[in-house]
Formats: C-alpha cells, sequence, structure tokens
C-alpha cells in the first residue's frame, strides 16, 4: 500500500496525500498532478477512467438534449435538466409500484426495466414537447432571453413538484443491478450497473445521431436549426420540426433519468440543477449544436471530474471543470469540435 | 395638496393601529405576557428533526399550563430556513434576530438547531441582554476555545456582553472523541476520514482526527466530498485503494450523505465500517441511503429514544399522549429539556422580584449560569458560565434492517 | 457659467437626478419619507399580526436586492450581457469588507474607508471577470458568467490553507489561511458614526434602523448614478452594442472599452451591497452565495423590465417582498389546516405542507405568465416598450443580434420622448461638452456624473 512508507514517488505523496493538500499546494518541479500517480498504478488509473467514462456517457446524453434545443432554437433550456430529474423521479415511483428490490426475480426485474425506460421516455418527451408548446411556442418571435427566462420558471416548476413528491431529502432506489464484478478487462473490473450504463446510453447516442443525420425528419431539423424562416417557405412544418426535437430531447433526458436513478441509486428533486449544469458545459464544451461535439463534451468532463476527484482534490472539481471549460471558450469560443448546426447571426 | 391628504390618511392610520395594539389590562396574579420564541430550519430535511423539537416546547409550555410564576407565555416558532437552501440561511437567522430584538417582552430565545447559525445570532442577542438556549448546536467554538478558531468564542460575545448563551447538548469535542474511541472499541485500526466540508462536519471529522491520533488509531486520510456532488464514485475507488477497515464521515443527510454511502458500499463491500455522527441520524438518511445505510454506525449525544427510562419514558409518554401517532427524533428530548431548564431559571428569577422584562432577561442568564444538578429528563446535568453542560451522555446505533437500533453505550465512565 | 451654477445645485439636490417631473418628485419625496418614518411605526408595534407588514429587516433585505438589480441591470439592461453568474462580484465586495474590517488579518479600517475599497475591488473584479468574455457572444457569454459565478465563491470557500512552494522552497504557508474557509469570517466591524447624543451610532443588525436609512442612501445614490449613466453618452454606447453590436462598432464606438465599463460599474453596485451586507450581518459565509442569487437578481430585473430603473426596483423590492414577508404571513394562516388535514389523513404531504416552501413554484408560474403576457417587465423602459410592441420591429430580434441601427434611433426617439429633453442636456452638461449622438466615440472615461469607479 502507498501508505506505508513504500518507496512511492515524492510526486504522489504531494498530490495525493490529502493531508498536505487542504489548498491548493502549487509544487513547480512537480507540476504534472495526474500523470504522475496514474502511470505509478495503471489499474488505478484506469478504474478512475472507468468511473469517468460511465459518468460522461449519463451527461452526454442530457447535453445532447441542450444541444439540440440550443441548434434549433438559440435557447439554454433550463428546464432539461428538470426533466432529466423527472425521469429518474419516474423510475423511483415505478421501482417502487412493484415492490422490486435487490434480490428480486431476474425476469421481474427485467420486464419492469424494459416497460419502465419506454414509458419514463414516453412521459418525459411528452412533459418536453408540453413544455415548449405551453411556455415557449407563444415567445417564437420574442427576444431569446424571454424565452430564457421562461425556462428558468419552468425549471422552478419542476423542481418544486419534484420536492412535492419526492421529499425534500434525496430518496433510496434500490440496487436492482449488481454492483458484483462480472468480468475484468486488464485488472479493471465491470459489474452488471455499470454495463447497464453502456447498454442504454450508447444505442440512444448512436440512435439520435443517425435519426438527425440519415432521416427526413433529421434533415428537417437541421434546415430548421440553420434557417427557420427558409426552412418554413421549404415546406417544412417548423413548429413540428421543433416539437419533435423537444420530444427528442425530453426522451433522452427521461432516458439518463432511468439510468442514474438504478445506477447511482437515487432521486433528488435538485438532480436537475448539478446535472443539468454538467450537461450544458459539456454541451458548449463539444461546440453547442453540435451532436458528437456534446457526446465528446460530457465524456470529456465526466473524465475530468474522476481523475480530480481520484488524484487531485474533491473539493476542486467544480473549480477545475468551470476553469476549462473558460479556457476553451476564451481560445476557441466555439468549443472543442466548433458549431455545425445552428450558427446565426 | 395630495401630499397633506396622503399624511392625513397615513395619521389617521397610524391612531388606529395605536389604539388596536392598546394592551389589555393585567389582573391580579397575572403580571403580563411573555414572549419566548425558537429560532430553527423548518423547512428542508431537518424538518423532521425540528418538528418534533417544537413539539416538545410546547408540551412543556403546556405542562406548565401556559404560565411561569403569573406569567403569561407566549411561545413563537421561527423559521431561520428558506425553501430554496432547504436549510437555514444567515439571511433568515439574521432576521429572527434582529426581529427578536425588537420585540420589547421578548424574554428568550431557543435556538438554534445549526452552530453556524448560532454564530450569528449570539452576539447580537448578547449585545441586547437576552439568553439563547440551544437544543442541538455541537460547534465547540461557540462556548470553549477547545476545538475551535482563533478569536472564538469571544468574539460571539462583542463589547465583554454578558454571556448569554447556553445548551444541553454535549458539544462535538466529546463526540469526535466518542467516534473515535468506539470505531476503535469496534476492532478498527485504519481509518479513512471524510467530511462535508461545512462548518459542523469539518469540525467533528477534525475532533476525531486528533482523538484517533491520541488514541492510536491509524488515521490513512482526511479528505473532503462536498454536498453539491452528483457522485462520490471516484472517491470512493481511491478510498479502497488505501485499503482502510473503518470509513468516518463527518457531515449531514442533506450534503448528499445517502449517494456517499451506496457509493462507498459499492466499492468497498460489505466489510468495511462505515460510521458518521448525529447529522446522519435522522429517517431521512436512511431513505437516501437505502440498504447501503445497514450496519452503519452512528453516534449521539443523548439516550437512545427507544429505551427511555425514567424521567426520559415519562416525557416519551407525555409526547406521544400529546401528539398521537408520531414518534420523537433524537433531538425531541433536547427541545424539552432545553424549554424546562430555561423556563425554571425564568421562574425563579421572577420569584427572586424580576418585575419587568429587562430584569427577568437579565435573572434568567445569571440563574441558567448557576445550573447545577438539574434534574431533567435526560439525567442530571449543570451548565457552565461558558455555556455548556456537563452531560456527556453518548449512544452508538447500528442501523439494522433500516432502523437505528441500540449499540453500545458510549457514555465514558466517572 | 450659469450652467455650472445650475449644474452644482443640481447635483446637490439630492432628488435632482432622480426625476425632473414635479409630479413625480412629489411621490418620490413621500415615498422616501414614508421609509424614513416607517421603521419607527414597525418597531412600536402598529402593525398587527393579520397585516402582512414587513419588519424593519426584511425591508433592508428589499433595499439591498434593489441596489444589486440596479448593478445587474446596467450589465443585462443597459449593455445586453446576459450575466448569470453576477454573485462573483457581489463575493468580492463582500470579502474586502471582511479582510479590512476584521480580526482575520487584524485590520480595523473604518467602513467608511472600505467600503470605496469594496466597490473598487467589486469593480476591478468586473473587468478581470469580463475581459475573457468579451468575444462571445450572448449564450456563452451566459455560461462562462455562470462559469465564473460557481468558481469565484468556491475558491474563497477553499482557500483557507495554503501553501504554494516553488522548488522546494515555501513561499505562501504553511496552511495560510486566507478566507476562514467554510467558517466564514466573522464578526465584521459595523460602519459606525459618532452621535450627538453620546453613544456611537452602529449600522449593524443591533440597529436595524440605522442600517435601513444606510442602505437607502446607498439606493439612492446607485439610482442617481444609474439614471445619469443611462442618459450618458456612455449609456447609449451601451444601448446601441445591445442593439447591434457590428453597427455600434462600424459607427466608433469602443465595444471592448464599453462592456468592460458595463461589468465595472455594473460589479460596482454590488462592491456597495457586499460591503453593506456583510458589515450589517456581521459575518459572511462563503455557502451565501450561490447560483440562487444570481437567478433571482435577474428574475427581478426582468420582472421589473429590463432596462428599466424604476423597474429594477419594483422587481426587486416586489420579489423580496413576496418570499421575505408574504409568504411566511400568509402561511401562518394557510398551513395549520392544511397540516391538520395531514394528520387525519396520514398524507405526509399536507402534514409537512409549509407555504414558503413553494414560494419558487409561485415565482415559476409568475416568471412563464410574464413572458407570455407582459414579456416586457412590469415598468418597462420607453426603449423595451418599443421594442417588443413596435410596428414589427421585434418579429425577429434575438438579444443583440438583428435589430438595426435605424431601430434604435427610433427607440431613442422614444426614449426622448419618456424623459424631459433638459435631462439630455444635463447629462451633456455633465460630461462639459455637448453630446447628442451615440455616433462619437467614448472618451476613455464615462462622461457620467461621476461613476463609482
Amino acid at each position: 500500500m502507498h501508505h506505508d512508507g513504500a518507496p512511492v514517488s515524492i510526486l504522489f505523496r504531494i498530490v495525493a496525500n490529502p493531508l498536505e493538500l487542504r489548498g491548493p499546494s502549487v509544487d513547480i518541479v512537480n507540476s504534472v498532478p495526474i500523470l504522475g500517480p496514474c502511470l505509478a498504478d495503471l489499474s488505478q488509473c484506469a478504474e478512475a477512467f472507468k468511473i469517468g467514462l460511465f459518468n460522461g456517457l449519463i451527461i452526454a446524453l442530457i447535453a445532447i438534449g441542450y444541444t439540440l434545443v440550443y441548434g434549433i432554437l438559440q435557447l439554454i433550456n433550463f428546464a432539461n435538466g428538470d426533466v432529466f430529474m423527472v425521469g429518474t423521479m419516474l423510475t423511483w415511483i415505478g421501482v417502487s409500484f412493484m415492490g422490486l428490490r435487490e434480490g428480486s426475480p431476474a425476469s421481474l426485474v427485467i420486464v419492469t426495466l424494459v416497460v419502465l425506460l419506454v414509458a419514463t421516455m414516453l412521459i418525459t418527451a411528452g412533459l418536453n414537447a408540453s413544455i415548449e408548446r405551453l411556455a415557449y411556442r407563444p415567445l417564437r418571435n420574442a427576444p431569446t432571453l424571454a424565452t430564457l427566462i421562461s425556462a428558468i420558471g419552468m425549471s422552478f416548476i419542476l423542481q418544486n413538484v419534484g420536492q412535492a413528491i419526492i421529499g425534500p431529502s434525496p430518496r433510496s432506489v434500490p440496487q436492482l443491478l449488481s454492483n458484483k464484478p462480472l468480468f475484468e478487462i486488464g485488472g479493471v473490473s465491470f459489474a452488471l450497473n455499470e454495463l447497464f450504463v453502456a447498454v442504454i446510453t450508447i444505442p440512444l447516442l448512436v440512435g439520435l445521431t443517425w435519426f438527425v443525420q440519415k432521416t427526413r425528419q433529421g434533415k428537417a431539423m437541421r434546415a430548421t436549426a440553420q434557417d427557420r424562416e427558409a426552412a418554413g417557405l421549404m415546406g417544412i412544418n417548423t413548429n413540428r420540426t421543433i416539437s419533435l426535437t423537444f420530444l427528442l430531447a425530453g426522451a433522452l433526458a427521461g432516458g439518463a433519468g432511468l439510468v442514474v436513478a438504478l445506477y447511482y441509486g437515487q432521486t433528488w428533486w435538485f438532480y436537475g440543477f448539478p446535472f443539468g449544469l454538467l450537461a450544458f458545459t459539456a454541451a458548449v464544451l463539444g461546440g453547442i449544436g453540435n451532436l458528437t461535439g456534446a457526446a465528446l463534451g460530457g465524456i470529456v468532463l465526466g473524465l475530468i471530474r474522476a481523475l480530480n476527484e481520484r488524484y487531485v482534490d474533491p473539493r476542486w472539481t467544480d473549480v477545475v471543470v468551470f476553469s476549462i471549460l473558460i479556457i476553451v471558450l476564451v481560445f476557441r469560443p466555439t468549443g472543442i469540435l466548433g458549431e455545425k448546426i445552428g450558427e446565426r447571426a | 395638496m395630495k401630499v397633506t391628504k396622503l399624511g392625513a390618511i397615513v395619521a389617521s392610520a397610524v391612531f388606529v393601529f395605536a389604539a388596536c395594539s392598546t394592551s389589555p389590562g393585567t389582573s391580579a396574579g397575572d403580571k403580563g405576557t411573555i414572549d419566548i420564541w425558537s429560532s430553527l430550519p423548518r423547512q428542508g430535511s431537518s424538518k423532521g428533526q425540528t418538528d418534533t423539537i417544537v413539539n416538545a416546547i410546547k408540551l412543556k409550555i403546556d405542562q406548565l399550563g401556559g404560565k411561569v410564576d403569573g406569567w403569561t407565555i407566549s411561545y413563537t416558532d421561527q423559521d431561520d430556513s428558506t425553501a430554496a437552501a432547504g436549510k437555514w440561511t444567515p439571511e433568515k437567522e439574521t432576521d429572527n434576530a434582529t426581529k427578536a430584538v425588537a420585540d420589547k417582552n421578548l424574554v428568550a430565545y431557543i435556538g438554534t438547531f445549526n452552530s453556524g447559525a448560532a454564530k450569528l445570532s449570539i452576539p447580537t442577542l448578547c449585545t441586547a441582554g437576552i439568553p439563547m438556549i440551544s437544543p442541538a448546536n455541537t460547534y465547540p467554538g461557540l462556548t470553549v476555545t477547545l476545538g475551535a478558531e482563533a478569536g472564538e468564542p469571544e468574539k460571539y460575545y462583542p463589547g465583554g456582553c454578558k454571556h448569554n448563551y447556553f445548551r444541553v447538548v454535549p458539544n462535538d469535542n466529546l463526540q469526535g472523541g466518542a467516534g473515535a474511541r468506539y470505531a476503535q472499541s469496534l476492532g478498527a485500526t485504519k481509518a479513512y476520514l471524510l467530511d462535508d466540508t461545512e462548518l459542523y462536519g469539518k469540525g467533528i471529522a477534525d475532533v476525531f482526527e486528533k482523538t484517533a491520533k491520541d488514541i492510536s488509531l491509524q488515521v490513512l486520510a482526511h479528505d473532503q466530498a462536498p454536498g453539491k456532488s452528483t457522485d462520490f464514485k471516484a472517491l470512493a475507488a481511491k478510498i479502497k485503494a488505501a485499503g482502510p477497515d473503518l470509513v468516518y464521515y463527518g457531515g449531514i443527510t442533506q450534503n448528499n450523505a445517502g449517494q456517499l454511502w451506496k457509493d462507498l458500499r459499492d466499492a468497498l463491500g460489505p466489510d468495511v465500517k462505515l460510521m458518521g455522527p448525529d447529522g446522519i441520524y435522522e429517517n431521512a438518511f436512511i431513505e437516501a441511503a437505502g440498504a447501503a445505510a445497514e450496519g452503519t454506525y452512528i453516534t449521539f449525544g443523548g439516550p437512545d429514544p427507544d429505551n427511555y427510562t425514567g424521567d426520559a419514558a415519562k416525557f416519551k409518554a407525555d409526547y406521544i399522549a400529546k401528539y398521537p401517532g408520531s414518534s420523537l427524533e433524537g433531538y425531541s428530548i433536547y427541545g424539552y429539556e432545553a424549554a424546562n431548564v430555561l423556563l425554571s431559571a425564568i421562574e425563579k428569577a421572577s420569584k427572586a422580584g424580576a418585575k419587568d422584562v429587562t430584569a427577568l432577561r437579565s435573572a434568567t442568564i445569571d440563574n441558567l449560569a448557576a445550573t447545577k444538578d438539574f434534574k431533567g429528563v435526560i439525567g442530571t446535568f449543570s451548565l457552565d458560565a461558558s455555556g455548556d453542560t456537563n452531560s456527556q451522555t453518548f449512544t452508538g446505533f447500528k442501523v439494522v434492517s433500516g432502523k437505528f437500533a441500540f449499540d453500545k453505550d458510549l457514555t465514558p465512565a466517572k | 457659467m450659469t450652467q455650472v451654477v445650475t449644474l452644482a445645485r443640481r447635483s446637490l439636490n439630492p432628488l435632482s437626478g432622480l426625476t425632473h417631473d414635479p409630479r413625480q418628485r412629489r411621490i418620490v419625496a413621500v415615498l422616501i419619507l414614508a421609509a424614513l418614518i416607517y421603521p419607527f411605526l414597525a418597531s412600536a408595534g402598529l402593525f398587527p399580526s393579520w397585516v402582512p407588514a414587513p419588519t424593519t429587516n426584511n425591508l433592508i433585505v428589499m433595499c439591498y436586492y434593489a441596489v444589486l438589480a440596479l448593478g445587474l441591470n446596467i450589465v443585462v439592461g443597459f449593455a445586453g450581457l446576459l450575466d448569470l453568474g453576477y454573485v462573483a462580484f457581489y463575493v468580492f465586495g463582500a470579502y474586502t469588507t471582511a479582510f479590512l474590517g476584521s480580526e482575520q488579518f487584524g485590520f480595523h479600517l473604518s467602513w467608511w474607508v472600505t467600503v470605496w475599497i469594496a466597490v473598487a475591488i467589486a469593480a476591478l473584479a468586473g473587468v478581470l471577470l469580463g475581459a475573457p468574455t468579451l468575444r462571445l457572444r450572448g449564450d456563452y457569454l451566459a455560461i462562462v458568467t455562470l462559469g465564473f459565478g460557481e468558481i469565484v465563491p468556491l475558491m474563497f470557500k477553499n482557500l483557507d490553507k495554503i501553501n504554494i512552494n516553488i522548488a522546494g522552497q515555501k513561499i505562501i504557508g504553511p496552511d495560510f489561511n486566507l478566507t476562514g474557509g467554510v467558517l466564514g469570517i466573522n464578526p465584521i466591524d459595523p460602519p459606525t458614526l459618532p452621535s450627538p447624543f453620546g453613544k456611537e451610532i452602529i449600522f449593524s443588525n443591533s440597529n436595524p434602523h440605522a442600517s435601513l436609512y444606510l442602505i437607502l442612501l446607498i439606493l439612492m445614490v446607485v439610482f442617481f448614478l444609474s439614471r445619469r449613466l443611462r442618459d450618458s453618452r456612455l449609456g447609449r454606447a451601451w444601448m446601441a452594442i445591445r442593439e447591434d453590436e457590428t453597427a455600434a462598432e462600424a459607427m466608433g464606438i469602443n465595444t471592448v472599452s464599453t462592456k468592460l465599463l458595463a461589468f465595472a460599474l455594473g460589479a460596482s453596485c454590488s462592491g456597495f451591497v457586499g460591503a453593506f451586507v456583510s458589515s450589517y450581518q456581521t459575518a459572511v459565509f462563503p455557502e451565501s452565495f450561490n447560483f440562487a442569487i444570481s437567478i433571482t437578481i435577474l428574475i427581478m430585473v426582468v420582472l421589473g423590465g429590463m432596462g428599466s430603473l424604476r423597474g429594477a426596483v419594483l422587481g426587486a423590492f416586489a420579489l423580496s417582498y413576496v418570499s421575505e414577508t408574504f409568504l411566511p404571513w400568509a402561511g401562518t394562516f394557510v398551513n395549520p389546516p392544511i397540516n391538520s388535514l395531514g394528520d387525519a389523513t396520514h398524507v405526509a404531504f399536507f402534514t409537512n405542507f409549509t407555504l414558503s416552501a413553494y414560494n419558487y413554484l409561485i415565482f415559476g408560474v409568475v416568471l412563464v405568465l410574464m413572458m407570455i403576457f407582459r414579456p416586457e417587465g412590469l415598468l418597462p423602459s420607453a426603449t423595451r416598450r418599443a421594442e417588443l410592441h413596435g410596428e414589427g420591429i421585434a418579429a425577429e430580434s434575438t438579444f443583440g443580434t438583428t435589430a438595426s441601427v435605424a431601430e434604435a434611433a427610433t427607440d431613442f426617439e422614444e426614449a426622448a420622448g419618456e424623459l424631459p429633453i433638459a435631462d439630455w442636456s444635463d447629462a451633456a452638461g455633465a460630461a462639459a461638452e455637448p453630446t447628442h449622438a451615440a455616433d462619437e466615440p467614448p472618451p476613455s472615461n464615462p462622461p457620467s456624473a461621476g461613476g463609482p469607479a
């Protein structure tokens, strides 16, 4: 063990011993804080990467919702994070309703989860589209700030509804999917609940990209994002296309909600804010309006957070995340991959 | 002129209000009304605890027939939290303290629940000479220098004002130490410490660390688990790599302790012991952590509500009789005890000849500071001039089948 | 010469900057007078409990939110820079006062000095945090400012044990405590003034009357300066940038310095409030500064009407009155029956019902409805009203993008319709040079009547 005074590099001790690192320890000589300890124990480092990757996939799923809506309306849909929260809440309600618990029969769990996934995604999709219909569509021709404020209003409403239903504290969702290691790759073990994250998020991410790139409806979305008026003149029903966008964003948020409720094992009325903030940051980091960018941004953020938590100091995670965002934007204002759709003005 | 007209309206309104608020005449044996306030977080997830504290205070006042030595008690339950924060906020606590100072009939202030809030209201109330008694503050720096920051506690009593603050719970110097000794008695040899970066949690984890060094319990590291984090999986992996046999968390449920517990259990498996202070001694914690809460060890500075004996058992019976269908939380009895010792001090002050509110306040402070071998429901205790109790009742709980089950009496042998 | 005399007279008259309409001036005078006598009425117990009357402390909260709203209004309302992290500047103001007037470093400077340092530091923070965002468009700006709003308070929370070693040499440390960490800084010296009646006057929560007068004074000063700024050449330059940055730049406006001035002047208002609040509460805690504060102030500005000074004050008053006074008051009537219903039916939702827990629900509904039915706010500025209800002007106007300079010019005419022309020449007089158009490059110093920077 590193702590028994074995010949560990000085670097490791300075960076990884939190008793010494209560504030920012800046040591110019040993100034690469993550690389050293990471190389010192590769399987540990891979473990951190794995955690970051799975968290990143979830963030990516929510980030796509932000990027889709931003691309088409130039709107930061503040309520998107709260629609995600509603997804975690619906999963919690569904699981409690079915009386599922750790050790429930596998067949029952699988059937319930499949039904819940479909139901949650349908409900959150409908919720998101209704929000658009009620709170954003009447503002179609108003300045975007008006829509943004309306979105903040919807976010408040959803949070309070969540608080009324869930209560003030987080609530536990039973561990339906085992966290016992199933198999190992290169010293890193994978459990069923982690595979579940990948099984849900990756097909959704791929499917959505395919939808937007290849289908007729997707083309209509891209056209509307590029120039709403021209798209309308070309015979695209822009209102329907915008509704479709919100349906998709809501469905993805709901899917992410189900994954979080089962993988993290909690629902919380406040979830919308931290996840929404991370997801929007990821979308901006990748280049807002850019689907691949949002996914990439999500994964990058997940990795940064996990590595910082593992090797630096959890207290500084948010500072690190936002500093990177700011630096990226200052030097490359259109994000890592640049904007693809929705570049206006 | 419009202005004159408006002035006339204002003036007449003033007269109407003045007429309304004339106090009713005092009859014989009725010395008038005195106000007692409590200031507790009545929203957010501390609400479960504070509901029972307020109920316990009301119970005590009812038992006295709403009067103390001829004075009619008017009790007001003030809230120092906001819904948005889900916990106390400096603005609300300041507001309560300011309002308290403005209330000319106020004799005492029961509160606060959170030590951070007490730091704001103590100086304000001290300057005004209003006694303050807390059923739940455990931060040492409010009363003593041990375990405090530089300048504490004197800085809360500005201008040499008379020490007005008392508490009926043991401070964290005792609880953090009790936790460390408890951990050792459970067979732990290598502890990993976490805190939620807040006043209470960090303070208690620091004391745990200090005590652990004294009793040569090895502390592998002391990390932070900020409450705003959405998950602690990477942190849990890091802890696993360090290989502790016990993880101690200084913090409260509201800082996402449920998620922390899930991630720790996930990474560490069932064999590593998890322990926390009374900040997670509430049902909200079990609801948040679910199955991961199983086997958690918790220290609490008081007797076990399920096993009250003597006067405490009578309190519980009275409470359930007045509030049927409700259950007690850990701090309920301290709410009762705070009201109990306070009202007895007021009674003594009044009997000794205090005729008005100012005299009552001052004499009550003196009486509280001189509390000696008070027979309360938690046992016999004394308060000292710094405001601390000498009660050292500690209980160790273990979560078994989703309930806090008594595990060990941690009260040090006298 | 007469101009100078007039100017001097006007500057000395505290109400001259507030309004020129005699009727409005009377209303303002009555309002101020009411605010001055109010605490005496409140503390005399003249308001029975069935009247939702704010306490003096509530009134103070309303006033300092009004100052914050006026500050954010400069950034968002005038210059059109969507700032979602206004709290970052506020932190600097509050901690500067805390550093200079407490035991933290043993400085006990007089508050009357530190307040100006706090304002200057907040303005500097405005420039430093504003500078990286200059190249960014509206929504990127929003997210970067939001980021600053998260980072800055966290820095203050975490910088309690600083060790900086360079090549093994200790530069700072060991465990240098800069900010007091999560404990914050407590206590902080309140402002004091010698009193003719012996004891000195303390402006802290132990003396809310005096504190109310102090924050009222700050509110009036900030309102006055905001009004002067709006009607100055700098103010018109901001609005030109808000309407169309490219066109404004083409017309010779230095967009970099103009935007930075918006950040600096907007931030300086929060410096005042930071200095006031930290000494009024006699403590600062890093936890008090969060996104909710930034967003609440933004809502106040939008609710009142962006770019409108009276609107910002009204928005701040309305919102903080509802959450601080009205809902807790209404709760005393609404909660008990619902709670007893819960006790009877064993429905946890009713048992634990607290009306004030739902204030954000109410805000949310109000915000959505406002945006749909009255997006220009309660007391809109003439410009905004024209933009939102003008003849198709706003059809494609996204924030700071497509409205043309020609439209901006019409807006200005409308704005002039609201204000007496005297106001314009007044501002010009203050700048000591006649300006009537927004198309001249602004000088390096703002031609305001002495900005707080």
